[in-house]
């Protein structure tokens, strides 16, 4: 890029004290001219190797039980996606102690919704737009930065987010709204691969962060409301050669296209967005997937639209699937799958139990057997669910009142953003054994219209009118749930809807924040509130914490998105823009 | 030249002086299709129901309310409030901004375009709209 600088006016200046006695037609033509800047930076890598000497990042360290404490080395801060830091020294006490050690802006807007990661010293946090910098840890300095230049005119229905970045051996990992993957050396900055993940004028994105396992990054993609076909795919993180892809939707004459009528299917959307989960011990891979297209108009799609709003387990060295659940069948609602999942050992009816369960953006909270995929149970989350209820075989049984109408009236509860969303996360304590779920409380007017296909246009068929949103009537909650049983044991409730993610600590704090600009910590036993600070900037991020030469850290990116904001809240004053707040106890 | 006929040519000539102002002013559009279709309710029905499948959601709120996408109900017409200058934003979309181009992606092609036009006409809260409508 190079940027020019009109200097007509200092011409004129210099013309005008031209020597006199010239005759006008002789004067020199005054024409502007053009100073040319060099073209602004978009890579800064670092000229020494960066952070400790710490070696590459293994399949050990990420298939712990639970998060180290020195570290955060993967979105879910271990593979059960529990987002709890074993740090026992951040209690309801200590936290009122935090203060600001260091902030870091990005520079850009839409939602800061990364989770950082931390390794050897160094923090690699990604921004909005897909900026992705490594900063030291414990001081904030600026060690390499990539500012990704993505392709003009994104399909991208809801924001410009990233939600971090996947790290193995001596790599980290980034997915781009431009839907490339690109490898980085987590010392250098210098690019090891760069793949492109699917044609972006198709429709596609990538928001989420790769997950790292078997050797391999695993990552899917966005576009549900542009009619791909939904896909997730494995790499093979020292090369960047795709390793396998599944298809989210069958092709022509596979198991599940007859759940879809006529050639529906070939642009049944059900995208792969988010984060996934892995279990080491059966090596098996949990993927969600999101909503069938277009998102509001059944009518052409009718059957179940296999495999959209589905948990798919698989097996991670093929990609082959072993089952499936689906959450909503036949969904009119956007009410994707893809939220966040919670890997869970523990006793139903005094038997031990290996668990998944998920806190659904339809509403409900889904317990199952993570051996097999047979239901357990669910249970509403949220104060208002009227769209279903659930059988005991795990199949809505839909309110017809809830259906989209051409002039439908009807309120209709969780709002297509849910509940919980997969752009935020929850957190899990499993001393305490409560899942912390933020969410949207929020109903909407389903309104179904008329749609049209068009390869990278947006295909939708109705829309979600934002009743409750619009009249200042939306809110949230941040509820702590049984894990087995799915009973709420308290709520915190904000005037905005909670779609900030959640960190939690063994010593039972809860930190998360609020669309007006709070970042918060509560008691995790009781949801009592012990410790604010105002950040200015919307929370949609995912805080996390670590411990470097003895001093305990907790990191919070802010700055949302107006627009989402707006859609899911109402008009929103708070302005745009990410800034990282990292806070430390006393040394 | 007989004085009937002079009287005749004064009486053209006289004619002549006003037709000729009548034709040096901007000749009247002709009506757009979205007028025609703003005269049709099942017309400006399926307006509505492409701009609810297509337009809504994520942009364009069917209240008057501002997204980074704008309201189309109220006054403001960022890129031209004439029907065609309508037309051409969303049938060639707009540059720099989330607006795609829409021609040729509607069942019934250009004629679902003017029919979404006639729909938002039909439902702005703007009191008067710009006499370019028309």
């Amino acid at each position: 890029m190079i940027r020019r600088f009109l200097l007509g006016t200092a011409l004129l200046g210099v013309c005008a004290a031209a020597p006199l006695g010239v005759a006008e037609d002789e004067k020199p033509k005054e024409q502007p001219a053009e100073i040319q800047l060099p073209p602004v930076p978009t890579h800064w890598k670092a000229e020494k190797p960066v952070g400790t000497s710490a070696g590459p990042v293994t399949a050990e360290m990420l298939s712990g039980s639970a998060a180290p404490a020195d570290k955060w080395i993967q979105y879910g801060g271990n593979y059960r996606n529990f987002r709890h830091t074993p740090l026992k020294n951040l209690t309801p006490e200590s936290v009122k102690k935090l203060s600001v050690a260091w902030a870091f802006p990005t520079g850009t807007t839409g939602q800061f919704e990364a989770s950082p990661v931390v390794y050897g010293g160094v923090m690699y946090v990604t921004s909005s737009y897909n900026r992705l910098f490594a900063l030291d840890a414990k001081t904030g300095e600026l060690l390499w930065r990539y500012d990704h230049q993505n392709g003009e005119n994104l399909r991208l229905c809801c924001g410009p987010p990233n939600r971090g970045v996947g790290i193995w051996g001596d790599l980290v990992l980034m997915g781009t709204l431009d839907a490339h993957l690109i490898a980085f050396d987590r010392k250098t900055g210098e690019i090891a691969w760069n793949v492109e993940v699917a044609k972006y004028q198709s429709g596609y994105s990538l928001t989420s962060a790769p997950l790292m396992a078997d050797g391999m990054a695993i990552i899917g993609v966005a576009g549900g409301e542009y009619g791909v076909r939904g896909f997730f795919d494995a790499y093979d993180a020292k090369t960047g050669k795709l390793v396998w892809r599944h298809y989210t939707v069958p092709g022509k004459g596979e198991p599940g296209a007859d759940s879809w009528a006529g050639d529906s299917y070939e642009r049944g959307g059900s995208p792969a967005w988010t984060y996934g989960a892995y279990d080491p011990e059966t090596d098996t891979l949990y993927w969600t997937t999101g909503n069938p297209s277009p998102d509001w108009d059944g009518d052409g799609r009718v059957g179940d639209n296999l495999y959209s709003d589905s948990l798919l387990a698989l097996d991670p060295k093929t990609g082959n699937m072993k089952w499936y659940f689906q959450f909503t069948p036949h969904d009119v609602w956007d009410y994707d799958g893809n939220t966040q999942l919670f890997l869970v050992d523990t006793k139903l009816d005094g038997k031990p139990r290996k668990l998944i369960v998920q806190a659904n953006r339809n509403g409900f909270y889904y317990v199952l057997d993570r051996t097999d995929g047979k239901f357990v149970r669910a249970e509403p989350y949220l104060e208002q669910v009227n769209w279903a209820t659930i059988d005991k075989n795990g199949r809505p049984v839909v309110n017809p009142d809830a259906l989209p109408k051409t002039d439908a009236t009807f309120r209709t509860c969780p709002s297509n953003l849910g509940g919980m969303n997969g752009s935020f996360t929850g957190a899990l304590n499993p001393d305490l054994g409560l899942a912390f779920i933020p969410s949207s409380e929020a109903c909407q007017v389903f309104t179904k219209g008329i749609g049209a296909f068009r390869e990278g246009l947006p295909y939708l068929g109705g829309l979600p009118d934002t009743v409750d949103a619009t009249k200042g009537k939306a809110y949230g909650n941040l509820a702590a749930i049984d894990v087995a049983t799915g009973k709420v044991k308290w709520r915190y409730r904000d005037n905005r809807p909670m779609m900030g993610g959640v960190l939690s600590t063994a010593g039972g704090v809860v930190i998360s924040g609020t669309l007006e600009g709070e970042v918060i910590a509560l008691d995790a036993r009781s949801g009592k509130v012990v410790w604010r600070f105002r950040s200015g900037g919307g929370m949609r991020s995912q805080p996390i914490a670590y411990q470097l030469d003895g001093r305990t850290y907790v990191a919070v990116p802010t700055g949302s998105f107006s627009t989402m904001d707006s859609f899911a809240a109402g008009v929103t004053r708070v302005p745009e823009g990410g800034t990282l707040f990292v806070f430390a106890l006393p040394k | 030249m007989s004085r009937v006929t002079l009287l005749l040519a004064a009486a053209v000539l006289g004619c002549a002086g006003p037709k000729a102002a009548v034709q040096s002013s901007p000749p009247t559009p002709p009506e757009s299709p979205a007028q025609r279709f703003l005269r049709d309710p099942a017309a400006i029905e399926r307006g509505r129901q492409i701009f609810i499948g297509t337009c809504g959601a994520y942009c364009h709120s069917t209240h008057d309310v501002e997204r980074d996408a704008p309201s189309l109900f109220d006054c403001e017409w960022r890129h031209g409030g004439t029907d065609a200058e309508i037309f051409k934003s969303i049938s060639e979309g707009v540059a720099n901004t989330r607006m795609p181009a829409w021609k040729d992606a509607l069942p019934q092609g250009d004629d679902d375009i003017w029919r979404v036009i006639a729909y938002l006409r039909s439902a702005t809260t703007c009191r008067t709209p710009p006499a370019s409508a028309h």
